[in-house]
């Protein structure tokens, strides 16, 4: 389990993480979402006794990983940002390393080593010194090291960041695979699809501060805003477009082509049913009425529009 | 609440992690290059040192051949009036001294002719040829002997140990100076330090490591110079282990300097530059400023390491001032061998326990 009371980071002038109170219940998967310079970083940076916190608490298994970091990160596995290797070391030598400060047998860490490399599809280079791997390798890398000792909790910063397509497919099927295995998972992502798609819950933060934390199938619905693409058969007039544009609850109607045009709506699902009725009204016959975009989207849209 | 589950695995001690890091430091090292140069320069500054003198018809050893004796009407402060014939070599091989009186051998006689005498002072030998009176002296016209001789194993060491404040200079460069900060540029941090393992145990491990590796390179120069003494000049000299320790002492004392720099700094070449510096030329240049002041630096660490090579000298030097004129005097001081060691411990135990603070206070936030 993972709790943040007041967790408050300084850096000079700049608040990076402001008051953030927060807890990942036990075997549950939380992604950690915002903007670029939201916070998520610096929190993850806390929490892993990479840097220091200006007041508040980070405690991981009921420890404070400020004043007991080596206690508190026992049965912790954690990636933050794309870790460099020590480029002398092969793989396996790396899990050796880091697996006998973390109180693994030689055997066990070799059993354990192999089975880590062959869930992040490392097996083929083993053996090979880590001096020339690409940025997706050493990220799935980190991910076995972060699993090699089976802790309970998982903390991952940005874990598909700077792979390729199929990385970030095995990335998330990696992590859908530990959700399975009873791991307590925290993931700092950008990716709202990443997050929808892996996660039980989602924390939004933004200037450091929490906006909202809740589970997924929840914001979703408590989600009002959508974009919902209208299709035609015929072209649209600007007179039409114009009248959609003051319907109630709209927000805005852009056209994407002469017979297509895509509302932001923020309304109900009965005022969205009205929505159709009203277009239909203007003598428009509709072929296609359907959100586009993710509804997580359109919430963090929408929250990181109203905390600035 | 749900109940937490237990590590699967038990997390090791401080102590016992220490080895651990030790271990990987280690063989970062073996498989670096660093340790390589360090060899290549200890190989090049050996061969050069011990090859040049003979190259330049200066060898470590030889045999005199029926050599002209001067002799000398001496009582050497004995009372007894006795002739005496110097031979004009630092070390020589008693057993193999032959002497002879117009071209014809005159042995000793287990002493009734002459007996042999040998004495050392200020590193200097004082070979000499004792005739006991007798008329044949009032007789002859060429006394003349043959010997082997060879460098004494003192100023045989002096040549070499010079060096080795510089090669404790190298060591410390290579095996120490980035440590710390490497593991924030090079951003491995991100992977060591969110292991249950505290600053303070990694901090111990890599120190111990950068000390190991140049306990290596500076014990394997040692080693092979003492070899060579024993062949070149048939011994080692008494004070050499003592040399040998206060090397260790100036190593461990300077790798304390580089691990604070590498704690203080935030780039690899900015500590391996500024450690460097600081050790070769910085400090040796304030050292250098008590020559004229007449100010006695003893709480320099350069300083303190000058007894490396002093405590090879016998006996060891003395402070002494000369007058150059026109008001001007140089001074030369030499540093006690107890003092340099106090001064050499105060700079390893304040600078581990300044670096392994801001170590741990130092925040990876990049």
């Amino acid at each position: 389990m993972i709790e943040l009371e007041h967790l408050t980071k300084d850096f000079k002038e700049i608040k990076a993480v402001d008051d953030l109170t927060l807890e990942v219940p036990r075997s549950r998967t939380v992604g950690f979402l915002g903007p670029n310079g939201a916070g998520k970083t610096t929190t993850i940076k806390i929490l892993t006794n990479l840097i220091s916190s200006s007041s508040g608490r980070a405690v991981l298994n009921g420890v404070d990983v400020v004043t007991s970091p080596k206690r508190a990160l026992a049965n912790v596995g954690a990636v933050v940002e794309t870790p460099e290797f020590y480029p002398y070391l092969t793989p396996m030598e790396t899990l050796h390393y880091l697996g006998r400060l973390r109180g693994m047998s030689p055997n066990d860490i070799t059993r354990r080593g192999k089975d880590v490399l062959d869930e992040v599809k490392m097996t083929e280079w083993k053996g090979t010194r880590i001096g020339k791997f690409s940025k997706g390798m050493k990220q799935r890398l980190a991910i076995a090291q972060a699993l090699l000792h089976e802790p309970e909790i998982l903390i991952l910063d940005e874990p598909t960041s700077g792979l390729d397509p199929r990385g970030m497919v095995e990335v998330r099927e990696t992590i859908k695979s530990l959700k399975k295995q009873d791991y307590t998972i925290f993931m700092s992502s950008h990716l709202l699809g990443e997050v929808q798609e892996i996660c039980d819950s989602a924390a939004l933060i933004n200037r450091g501060k929490l906006l909202i934390y809740d589970t997924i199938e929840h914001l979703k619905t408590v989600t009002k805003v959508a974009k919902l693409e209208v299709t035609t058969d015929l072209d649209v007039p600007p007179q039409i477009m114009s009248a959609v544009n003051s319907m109630p609850n709209v927000r805005s109607a852009e056209a994407v082509n002469p017979r297509t045009f895509v509302v932001t709506f923020d309304g109900s699902p009965d005022q969205r049913a009205d929505l159709l009725l009203a277009i239909q009204k203007q003598g428009l016959r509709v072929t296609g009425f359907s959100p586009v975009g993710l509804p997580l989207e359109m919430m963090y849209m929408e929250l990181i529009k109203e905390s600035r | 609440m749900a109940e937490e589950r237990e590590a699967t695995y038990e997390i090791p001690s401080d102590l016992a992690q220490i080895p651990t890091v030790w271990r990987y430091e280690i063989l970062r090292y073996f498989r670096s290059r660093r340790l390589l140069a360090a060899l290549a320069v200890v190989g090049v500054i050996l061969s050069v040192i011990y090859l040049l003198p003979p190259l330049y018809d200066s060898p470590y050893s030889g045999t005199d051949t029926e050599v002209s004796l001067h002799i000398e009407f001496d009582d050497l402060g004995s009372g007894i009036p006795e002739y005496v014939g110097s031979i004009n070599r630092t070390a020589i091989d008693g057993g193999t001294l032959e002497v002879f009186v117009d071209g014809e051998p005159y042995p000793s006689l287990d002493g009734v002719n002459w007996v042999f005498s040998s004495r050392e002072a200020g590193g200097l030998g004082f070979n000499a040829i004792l005739f006991m009176p007798n008329v044949i002296m009032q007789n002859v016209s060429e006394v003349t002997a043959t010997y082997e001789w060879y460098t004494p194993p003192e100023s045989f060491a002096s040549n070499f140990i010079g060096f080795v404040s510089i090669l404790v200079i190298i060591c410390v460069t290579a095996f120490a100076a980035d440590s710390l900060v490497g593991e924030f540029q090079n951003k491995t941090g991100y992977l060591l330090f969110p292991n249950a393992v505290k600053r303070g145990t990694l901090f111990a491990g890599k120190f111990a490591a950068s000390v190991t590796m140049g306990v290596v390179v500076v014990g394997l120069y040692y080693g092979v110079v003492a070899a060579l003494s024993i062949v070149s000049a048939r011994g080692v000299d008494d004070d050499y282990m003592l040399s040998f320790l206060l090397a260790i002492e100036y190593l461990i004392a300077a790798t304390a300097i580089a691990y604070f720099i590498s704690s203080l700094l935030k780039g690899t070449t900015g500590a391996l530059v500024l450690t460097f510096f600081l050790l070769f030329m910085i400090l040796p240049i304030v050292d250098g400023v008590s020559m004229f002041s007449g100010v006695k630096i003893e709480g320099s660490v350069t300083f303190a390491a000058g007894a490396i090579s002093y405590i090879l000298q016998d006996p060891y030097p003395a402070d002494s001032m000369m007058d150059v004129g026109m008001g001007m005097e140089i001074h030369s001081f030499y540093p006690s061998p107890e003092t340099a060691a106090i001064v050499m411990l105060l700079y390893a135990v304040i600078g581990c326990m300044l670096s392994m603070v801001l170590f741990k206070r130092k925040q990876l936030a990049g």
